[in-house]
């Protein structure tokens, strides 16, 4: 994912040049609300959308023209409330208080609408022109459940569009109704002292700050991330002012100001959610209520997870090959052909072996490069994307947090590190990414870690299931039951090792099961697969024609003899594993369309082919991680860590090499 | 103010000081400004509830005076409890609308708890209620913590023990707040818990910390439209027993 990062920075560093002129679009709302949905909608760009929370977790922005008019778009994380919670919630804020949007974009998804009430209730508060677009209103329709939309935009004084946003119903509504966006109704009271209180802090702000009010109001609530913005903004001497007069406003008010506050709200928030719902007294059963019910029972819950991998695996392993074959007849063989013809001597020796190897030898560019990704990898990411894109529409995944919540907190982590370990099986990246969250550093690392160590991000799951493909599915479960060995292990050591003890509340919302749009699987696909395209297939080829280089002047063949202890005597690998040991440092993928041909071609046994798996899955994470280990963590902690990760794996996969030879070895080979 | 007050005054804001890690005699001038009282301080010494030492600026409680002060510190606490998270009372404006939020079982436990009295402070009659008939001496919970319904049962939140406020604006925010109704499906791994239409899966001693209404007339009286909740099966009430207060 890499591409998608280095997009991003790109079209954030030619925004601030002209920001003035252009109006700014914030898209906010709650976690899984659709706003990244919207956002594609909008602007026609496409941004990775799936049926969980968390999918997005930085901000996105582009350019483009709604209604004539030219607008800057900001596509952002889940956010609750304005009283921070995290630090993803936090750049939301931030980006909110800095930028000072022109139009705010609130998405409610329709059968949540008062939790997302309590954000417009905050929102409103700020004075920027809003919109509201309504969510997922076919579902509410569905369950029964009626919202007067026009009687919501009367109360709340803001346009309210009702939309379907996955099969982008709603959005020409939506585009016109931004022209009409309007500061809502302000009619949220919290009392006489405590209005007065906020008007005199209000009144020691300079006067020029923005928000005022809001920004009274949390101090007031005691924020404890507003004291940071307030200093950067107004220096330390002010902050100290206000601190002194949200003090002098609390011991006024006899009682807890924070509760009385949140009191107020939530009355406004019941009072328009009465006034616009009208539910119907009987529904028929859902069958998705129901599948999700189950999915995270502890009895029925483990043979749908087993049932879902073992069906990815079956299609991965059948569908994919036939892909391959096909693909090598149609791509692969007519190439190689033509090459041979073009350096072929009339007797059927070849004229210019460098260049014939460059091209088409053992780590030819064609070969081991172009072809690998698109004849061997390709497919099988294909049809792994198409079951994985499903799995996340549907919104199983955060169903996983609840089967897998016990084994978590053994290994130190509680609260809310367990969806990011989850989302590792996703991109690893973004899964360490989303651990900015975490408060405690102890369960930072532990997540860091353990989501950049034995866990195989979706490519790598799809090319394992290949892999194993090859070899009976007997070789997959023993292969990944040692990965989740070894990840449970590496957990609970790490949970001794480092002392600390501060538990975080775990907290997660599910997800409704949805029944997902094969439309918009097919394109998340499609975009999965483009970039992996444009980000890999460089990568491949690069790495391909170092290691032609590294053949032709003899250091491939140093290093294997220098390595050969270790692989061959430890590890049991034939020494030609070097080479994928080198391609994994450069992509994943890469090494295993080679181990892919080493297996085709017989150079790996049962037990080996079970161990270059394993280590692989767990050497090197990818370039990406590492620059997001590091950045969660510090650069010295994530190389640090990286190198760790990598020593280990060396160590482990030999201890695997051995346990296995000695129990199925003897019977295999 | 009456001289017991204006002590207890006095060692109600010695222990708050003793919780905010301050122990000067400045600190207790500063705070209690006007109705500070060297007279008062003297008698405590003597009573052997606080300790001073004038030159090093010090005062703090001694054990007799700690375990006088936590007794006022809970009646304090717990009427606070009362009045503003189970009767819904409000500080400010004073309109405490007991009479409208609170169900038969907690008037009669606070009737056993007061001890069935006959008349109001000025003098009115009460009527009698059942348990005044009875003379009930146990009062029974109407409060359970969450954690103790059963799978499939649904209640109304009364009101929740947090340990912060950062994590009752987490709570709040998924709109558990007292009043909501929410449904309790499944306890192992991890508890799930639905609320407003959406499931929320928590730990332990979060959902430990909710307080529901244990019985269903409230449930009724309060909400009908939490009858009318989409999925839930409205013959579900129904099945609503008294539970046994386990530990």
């Amino acid at each position: 994912m890499t591409g998608r990062l280095i997009r991003k920075k790109k079209d954030n560093s030619d925004s601030p040049s002209n920001t003035t002129k252009v109006k700014k679009i914030a898209i906010v709302g709650l976690p899984n609300t659709g706003k990244s949905q919207v956002f594609n909608n909008l602007t026609g760009e496409y941004t990775l959308v799936a049926n969980y929370p968390l999918t997005t977790v930085e901000m996105k922005r582009t350019r483009c023209e709604i209604g004539g008019e030219p607008y800057e778009v900001i596509d952002t994380p889940g956010l609750h409330c304005l009283y921070i919670h995290s630090e993803e919630e936090l750049i939301v804020r931030d980006m909110i208080f800095k930028e000072l949007p022109d139009i705010i974009i609130q998405c409610i998804d329709a059968n949540q609408l008062k939790q997302s009430l309590t954000l417009t209730a905050d929102l409103l508060e700020l004075g920027i022109p809003m919109v509201i677009s309504l969510n997922a209103i076919d579902e509410t329709a569905r369950k029964g459940v009626w919202i007067d939309s026009d009687g919501l935009s009367r109360l709340l004084g803001v346009p309210v569009v009702e939309s379907i946003t996955v099969n982008g119903l709603g959005t020409r509504e939506l585009k016109g109704a931004i022209s009409k966006a309007r500061r809502g109704k302000w009619s949220l009271r919290y009392g006489k002292i405590i209005g007065n209180g906020i008007s005199a802090i209000e009144s020691e702000l300079p006067a020029d700050a923005s928000f005022k009010r809001k920004i009274a109001v949390l101090l007031l609530l005691d924020d404890p991330f507003l004291a940071d913005y307030l200093r950067a903004e107004y220096g330390e001497e002010k902050v100290a002012q206000l601190k002194k007069e949200v003090n002098r406003v609390r011991r006024q008010f006899r009682g807890n100001v924070g509760r009385v506050l949140n009191n107020k709200r939530s009355r406004w928030v019941d009072d328009i959610a009465e006034n616009t719902t009208r539910k119907q007294k009987i529904t028929s059963g859902e069958f998705s209520k129901t599948f999700g019910r189950l999915s995270r029972h502890p009895v029925f819950g483990l043979p749908i997870l087993a049932f879902f991998l073992v069906t990815t695996y079956l299609l991965v392993t059948h569908v994919a090959g036939y892909l391959d074959v096909k693909l090598s007849a149609l791509l692969l063989d007519p190439t190689i052909e033509f090459v041979e013809r073009l350096f072929g001597a009339e007797d059927g020796s070849i004229r210019s072996q460098f260049w014939y190897d460059f091209l088409v030898g053992h780590y030819g560019i064609l070969t081991l490069g172009l072809f690998n990704a698109i004849v061997t990898i390709l497919p099988i990411l294909s049809v792994f994307f198409l079951m994985f894109g499903f799995l996340e529409d549907i919104g199983y995944i955060p169903n996983l947090c609840v089967l897998t919540k016990r084994v978590f907190s053994r290994i130190g982590l509680t609260g809310k590190s367990v969806m990011p370990l989850v989302l590792g099986f996703g991109c690893k990246t973004m899964a360490t990414l989303t651990t900015s969250g975490l408060r405690s550093r102890k369960e930072k690392f532990i997540a860091v870690y353990l989501i950049a160590f034995a866990i195989p991000c979706s490519a790598q799951m799809g090319i394992d299931m290949a892999i194993f493909g090859r070899i009976g599915i007997k070789a997959f479960m023993i292969g990944y039951g040692a990965l989740a060995l070894i990840e449970l292990c590496a957990g609970l050591a790490l949970n001794k090792i480092i002392k600390e003890e501060e538990r975080s509340d775990f907290m997660q919302e599910l997800p409704a099961i949805r029944f997902p749009r094969p439309k918009a699987i097919v394109t998340k696909t499609y975009y999965r697969l483009y970039w992996f395209l444009k980000e890999a297939i460089p990568i491949f080829i690069i790495a391909a024609a170092a290691l032609f280089l590294f053949d032709k002047t003899g250091i491939l063949d140093l290093t294997k003899t220098l390595m050969s202890p270790i692989v061959e005597g430890w590890l049991g690998l034939p020494r030609d594993i070097v080479d994928v040991l080198l391609l994994a440092a450069a992509r994943h993928e890469a090494a295993a369309g080679l181990t892919l041909r080493m297996v085709d071609a017989g150079e790996l046994n049962y037990v080996q082919c079970i161990v270059t798996v394993v280590i692989t899955t767990m050497f090197v994470p990818c370039f990406a991680n590492v620059v997001a280990m590091c950045k969660q963590m510090g650069v010295k902690t994530g190389v640090a860590m990286a190198v760790a990760i990598n020593m280990s794996s060396f160590i482990l996969a030999g201890i695997l090499n051995w346990i296995l030879i000695f129990t199925i070895g003897r019977w295999v080979l | 103010m009456n001289k017991k007050r204006e002590r207890d005054e006095h060692i109600e804001q010695l222990w708050y000081m003793k919780e905010g890690g301050e122990d000067s005699i400045d600190a207790l001038k500063s705070a209690l400004n006007a109705s500070y009282d060297t007279d008062i301080t003297d008698e405590l010494l003597s009573e052997d509830l606080v300790e001073l030492s004038e030159e090093n600026n010090k005062i703090a409680l001694t054990k007799k005076g700690e375990d006088y002060a936590r007794q006022l510190i809970r009646a304090h606490r717990l009427a606070e409890r009362l009045l503003y998270d189970v009767l819904g009372g409000d500080y400010e404006s004073g309109a405490c609308e007991f009479e409208h939020t609170v169900t038969h079982e907690l008037v009669d436990s606070i009737c056993i708890l007061l001890g069935h009295p006959r008349a109001c402070p000025h003098g009115m009659p009460i009527p009698e209620g059942e348990c005044c008939k009875r003379s009930s001496r146990t009062a029974q919970s109407s409060v359970i913590p969450l954690v103790e319904l059963e799978v499939g049962q649904s209640a109304r939140v009364a009101y929740i023990n947090c340990k912060s406020d950062q994590q009752l604006h987490k709570i709040d925010s998924l709109c558990i707040r007292p009043g909501a109704v929410v449904t309790l499906h499944q306890r192992y791994p991890a508890y799930v818990v639905e609320c407003e239409g959406s499931n929320i899966a928590m730990d332990e001693e979060i959902v430990a910390n909710i307080c529901v209404w244990q019985n269903p007339e409230h449930l009724q009286a309060a909400g009908k439209e939490a009858l009318a909740q989409p999925g839930g099966k409205g013959n579900q009430w129904g099945r609503f027993r008294h539970r046994k207060r386990g530990r």
